[in-house]
């Protein structure tokens, strides 16, 4: 009973091939809110689903996990449309959840669910944004957004960091629990885990440099607002600071 | 009073707070309230050393009801804080006027703000979770300074070979800090050091010592950060950054794996095995950064070389035991090196105009390579060159301990510098001069006033540093190896130094006859050398076929 149950939560805690299913919904909706909705409940989804397994998850499951986590970081390099590469670091982030279920700590798996989805969701938004202005959000097509603009261009880079697990993020201190938690217990997994976050930083530079880098075009978008601007910088202010407190272990 | 040591990095901090919040239009602002609050930084910063230096105690501040976010008031913290804000203040002022011209004027000074911040966290942090976050950050910020120019593709692809690196360095930290954690349950540094000490032996991880394997590990996060060999490319590409940035970089950052050698001086005095490690790849790196200096023919790439061979040097300091010189030996570079960074510009747009090089005897000597033809008699040069320098190093190092030689780290230490003195009277005597014994002479006075002046000056840096004598004596001794086989490696490598300036002597002397045969030698040696040993583009193809794995397999898998 307890297979099936975590056998369909890998539908929602991402195992590969189970989790091509989240990435072709994903791609199909081409709406903000939708997408947002789906990047914050898909993976609670899961954590509900797997809360209900009278036992913790087995080994093979959680190294399944790690390679699906691996799997999607790796493949994450060469991606260029934003909505995509939301898609798979998401994929490799909510994979790691798992591990979350098998060694619980003070912090509930659930709480690390949403830490992990805030900044996926943010930067889904700002994809949106970018696929308004230009009719896509790709890298390497128009580049140069840090001289056109440069405030969404700012934001952009600040939520990219969130979402690859860079001080002082809810993520980071997922990946820091988790990885701390495994080092000693299970080494194979502690390097697995920072290979994975290598790969993320990988993966977020090249797409940062082809998005955000370059002389510019003379493509006249606009801007983001002072006040969209103002409203971004104080949610991620507020994920900072939730993150320190909530799962840095500060409260 | 000890409190003051937050305030030193908390001051940058409401630096770029300020330039983020409040208009920065005209951006001379912005680089105000930046210099403005780095002085104030630095002069906390002194206060602080004074501090240390009249015999405060050392301090732990945490927040109340944590468990990390603490800064450690001690020797080794005050000491690193009043070097960085000391640089930081210099390249702040530099870049008022020379960043002056650049679009993104007030994200300059903020980035500049952030980094002098993250850095006086890394160097004070009273835990480990407070120093992996400073840590990271260091990596994460450099690449935006580095990138600051957001047209310049090569210099964000360079940038983003240090943001590379710096992660391959952050991650072992990460492990060294579980393992650390799991065994002695605290994350708090005084009490991790002093269970150490306490109970060093005991733990064990994979049938191994843990504390020979969280030395390794903090090792390679030292090696990342402080570019040894192998994971030093990145250092001499990044010079499409800025120049104020190059001159932080090689001034303050890049030594970062010095300081964090010292500051885990509690666990490497029980591994001696990892010691070992940590002074070859320092030797190899040294050797392999000056040789790679000496064919560069831009000069900030050469600087960029140069920083390699001088933290190689740093590295294996570190590795003979001699701590507390190597954090003498980076703040002694980068202060150099930073003063030869923001000198470069100006040096370079004047040799447009001047090369400025007097055509004297010393040019005729080095850059025309013609040595003076008039002979001494060879076997009273041969001696002064071997004799002199050895005589001062150890009238030198007796006059500050008695013990000093029974240290294997000293030893190798002085026949360093041994070979450099003897290298310099070697190349002194043979150049064109009107007196020759007063150029002798001269030379052995400046080597005579370094040495004393090194010799004491590190010695006060012991004391400081490290006041606990029997804890000196145990960071040279874990690097010890067995007399006997430290005797004949002294032993050989002294005859192939020797050798090596006896060949020398003979292929000068017969003006090079047997340059047709090992000429093609050193082509090829030279191509080798001229190519980095093509190691970037090793890593280039590496990435590449990565790359194209990672492609293939989102077309087969239909990306999803």
């Amino acid at each position: 009973m307890d297979a099936a149950i975590y056998l369909l939560a890998g539908l929602f805690l991402p195992l590969f091939p189970l989790s091509m299913a989240f990435n072709l919904l994903l791609r199909r909706l081409r709406r903000p809110a939708p997408r947002t909705l789906l990047l914050l409940a898909w993976p609670q989804i899961g954590l509900a689903l797997a809360a209900t397994a009278a036992s913790p998850p087995p080994d093979w499951l959680l190294y399944w996990a790690l390679l699906t986590s691996a799997l999607y970081a790796f493949r994450a390099l060469t991606l260029r449309e934003l909505g995509l590469w939301n898609g798979f670091i998401a994929s490799s982030l909510w994979a790691l959840l798992w591990l979350t279920l098998a060694r619980p700590g003070a912090v509930p798996p659930a709480l690390h669910g949403l830490g992990l989805s805030l900044p996926l969701a943010l930067l889904g938004l700002l994809g949106a944004g970018l696929e308004q202005r230009f009719g896509a959000a790709y890298a390497g097509l128009h580049g140069g957004l840090a001289q056109r603009l440069p405030r969404l261009s700012g934001v952009l880079v600040v939520v990219v960091l969130a979402v690859i697990a860079m001080p002082l993020f809810p993520p980071f201190f997922t990946l820091l629990t988790l990885t701390l938690a495994t080092a000693a217990a299970a080494p194979a997994m502690a390097l697995a885990l920072v290979a994975v976050w290598l790969l993320w930083s990988w993966a977020a530079a090249r797409l940062l440099q082809g998005l955000v880098v370059g002389p510019g075009d003379r493509h006249g978008a606009a801007d983001l607002s002072r006040t969209a601007t103002w409203a971004y910088a104080a949610v991620l202010g507020l994920l900072a600071g939730a993150g320190l407190y909530l799962l840095g272990g500060l409260a | 009073m000890e409190r003051l040591i937050v305030l030193v990095a908390a001051l940058p901090l409401g630096s770029a707070l300020l330039i983020q919040l409040l208009p920065h239009h005209p951006g001379w602002r912005a680089a105000r309230v930046s210099v403005a609050c780095t002085t104030l930084s630095f002069l906390a910063a002194a206060a602080m050393l004074w501090l240390a230096l009249t015999g405060g105690d050392s301090v732990a501040l945490a927040l109340p009801g944590t468990a990390w976010g603490s800064l450690l008031f001690d020797p080794l913290s005050t000491l690193m804080m009043l070097v960085i804000a000391g640089i930081s203040l210099i390249v702040h002022v530099y870049s008022v006027r020379y960043m002056a011209e650049e679009p993104g004027y007030a994200r300059f000074f903020l980035l500049l703000d952030l980094m002098t911040a993250a850095l006086l966290v890394m160097v004070a942090a009273g835990d480990l979770i407070t120093l992996l976050i400073a840590w990271h950050l260091v990596g994460v910020l450099l690449y935006f300074l580095l990138g600051h120019d957001t047209r310049s593709r090569p210099a964000w692809r360079y940038s983003f070979w240090t943001l590379l690196t710096y992660r391959i360095g952050d991650l072992p930290l990460v492990l060294a800090a579980g393992l650390l954690h799991h065994a002695y349950g605290t994350w708090s540094l005084p009490v991790l050091f002093a269970r150490i000490t306490a109970d060093p032996g005991s733990h064990y991880f994979l049938g191994m010592e843990l504390l020979d394997v969280v030395g390794a590990l903090i090792a390679l996060a030292a090696f990342a950060r402080s570019a040894q060999f192998l994971l030093h490319t990145w250092l001499p590409y990044t010079m499409d950054g800025p120049t104020p940035v190059s001159a932080l970089m090689h001034a303050g950052i890049v030594n970062a794996g010095g300081f964090l050698i010292n500051r885990f001086a509690p666990v490497f005095i029980h591994t001696g095995g990892v010691l070992h490690w940590i002074f070859l790849v320092g030797l190899v790196t040294a050797v392999i950064g000056s040789v790679l200096m000496l064919t560069q023919n831009d000069i900030k790439k050469s600087l960029g070389y140069s920083t390699m061979g001088q933290m190689g040097f740093m590295i294996m300091e570190c590795g003979v035991g001699a701590f507390s010189l190597a954090i003498y030996h980076l703040i002694a570079h980068g202060l150099f090196k930073g003063t030869l960074f923001l000198g470069a510009g100006g040096v370079i747009h004047a040799a447009r105009h001047d090369d400025g090089v007097p055509k004297d005897d010393l040019y005729t000597f080095v850059v025309e390579r013609r040595p003076a033809r008039q002979r001494k008699p060879w076997l009273l040069m041969a001696a002064i060159t071997l004799a002199v320098p050895v005589s001062i190093l150890v009238v030198a190092h007796l006059l500050i301990a008695q013990d000093y030689f029974q240290k294997q780290g000293a030893i190798v230490l002085l026949f360093f510098g041994w070979v450099t003195g003897a290298q310099l009277i070697f190349a002194t005597y043979r150049m064109r001069s009107q007196n020759l014994w007063r150029l002798v002479g001269l030379s052995v006075f400046s080597f005579t006033v370094v040495v004393v002046g090194y010799t004491l000056i590190s010695h006060a840096f012991d004391l400081f540093l490290y006041p606990d004598p029997a804890f000196r004596r145990q960071i040279y001794a874990a690097a010890d190896i067995d007399l006997l086989r430290f005797d004949i490696l002294v032993g050989i490598v002294t005859a192939v130094i020797v050798l090596g300036w006896l060949l020398t002597y003979y292929a000068e002397r017969n003006g090079g006859r047997r340059q047709r045969r090992t000429g093609r030698g050193w082509l090829v040696f030279y191509a080798l050398v001229s190519r980095e040993f093509y190691l970037a583009d090793i890593y280039a193809s590496l990435t590449r076929g990565l790359l194209q794995a990672a492609a293939r397999l989102n077309v087969w898998l239909r990306w999803a």
